[in-house]
């Protein structure tokens, strides 16, 4: 399967951007912004799909670190 | 940060100075009675003309010629000193990255249309190296936009020699000669795209301690490469010089490669 061009690049980028928009706005959830779901998912290869879904969580993670502080672990965990 | 503390510690000298020769000033007029003994010139001025605005005057401008010219000279000094320890830290890093001795290898692999290019033929010009995929979600396109700014940028000194853009792919199975003709079209007109066996290609990466790791296939057969995100710069030697990294702006990138280039002494 050939790689998206230039234009498929940006109609896919879009569609995320939409729909993160909305999840901005409704909180994160999903049921709120399926039209945009759909639509990202149509427009964006499937490997994307996953790869923005992690980009989003860590992206969040990221700003949650910023805004409220970062807790370091107690010690050693144990065994993992 | 070095200019800042100089200028600092200048505008407190000059401060300093004003308030000593405003000191003398004041002292010299109080002794007007010529009980204080004074340099000959400030007495000869004083006892000159008549004490008030006029003297005042004069002595306030030649208290301001003389902390201007020190101050000046101070800021003067100030800059040298900073351009020095800033050409020392650049020298200091260019033999750090010598040390590392990154690129020294040779590649031979494909162009994007179909010939073969090795290291030699990229010799004697300055290169910026950048590996990535054409399957890539975002981050190999911003890369390559910045990449390609940063070059268009430059392109735009005359005083400059051309620059040459590089992309080489860190997925030979999929980035034969025709994809990457497709994909590097997108960008810079002068970006030559690189491919090859899956050997050669990574002989170039690991000569640049590239770090690639392809992710598993899902059911389209697609899969992401993990890769090292940098920009390398080349110099016509062929020597790694520097690096640049997400974090760096296209202004940033551009700066330092001018930079770079003007301070470039052959081997």
């Amino acid at each position: 399967m050939t790689a998206p061009n230039s234009t498929q690049r940006k109609s896919c980028w879009d569609a995320r951007d939409l729909l993160w928009k909305c999840l901005d706005e409704n909180d994160d959830k999903i049921s709120s912004c399926q039209k945009f779901q759909s639509e990202f998912e149509e427009k964006c290869p499937g490997q994307w799909v996953k790869y923005f879904i992690k980009r989003r969580d860590f992206l969040k993670y990221k700003e949650k670190m910023q805004t409220e502080g970062f807790t370091p672990a107690e010690g050693p965990q144990g065994a993992s | 940060m070095l200019l800042l503390r100089c200028i600092v510690g200048d505008v407190r000298g000059a401060g300093q100075l004003l308030r000593g020769l405003q000191r003398t000033s004041m002292s010299s007029q109080d002794s007007y009675s010529g009980q204080v003994p004074l340099p000959r010139w400030t007495q000869a001025r004083v006892l000159s003309h008549a004490p008030g605005s006029l003297g005042a005057k004069l002595k306030l401008r030649t208290r301001l010629l003389v902390t201007l010219l020190f101050s000046g000279g101070l800021l003067g000094a100030c800059w040298y000193v900073t351009l020095e320890k800033e050409q020392k830290l650049r020298q200091r890093r260019i033999e750090q990255l010598r040390e590392v001795a990154l690129g020294q290898g040779s590649f031979s692999l494909l162009d994007h249309k179909g010939q073969r290019k090795s290291k030699q033929d990229f010799l004697g010009s300055w290169v910026l190296l950048y590996f990535g995929f054409t399957h890539c979600p975002d981050i190999c396109p911003d890369e390559l936009d910045k990449l390609s700014a940063v070059v268009s940028a430059l392109d735009q000194d005359a005083s400059l020699p051309p620059v040459q853009p590089l992309f080489i792919t860190v997925d030979p199975e999929r980035d034969d000669v025709l994809a990457l003709a497709r994909y590097i079209k997108d960008f810079h007109p002068r970006l030559i795209g690189l491919t090859g066996t899956p050997q050669a290609v990574k002989d170039a990466g690991q000569d640049y301690r590239v770090y690639a790791s392809a992710g598993p296939k899902d059911e389209d057969g697609d899969y992401i490469v993990d890769h090292t995100i940098l920009i390398y710069l080349i110099s016509p030697d062929g020597l790694f010089l520097d690096y640049y990294n997400r974090t760096k702006s296209q202004e940033q990138i551009t700066e330092s490669v001018r930079n770079h280039i003007r301070s470039y002494v052959s081997l």
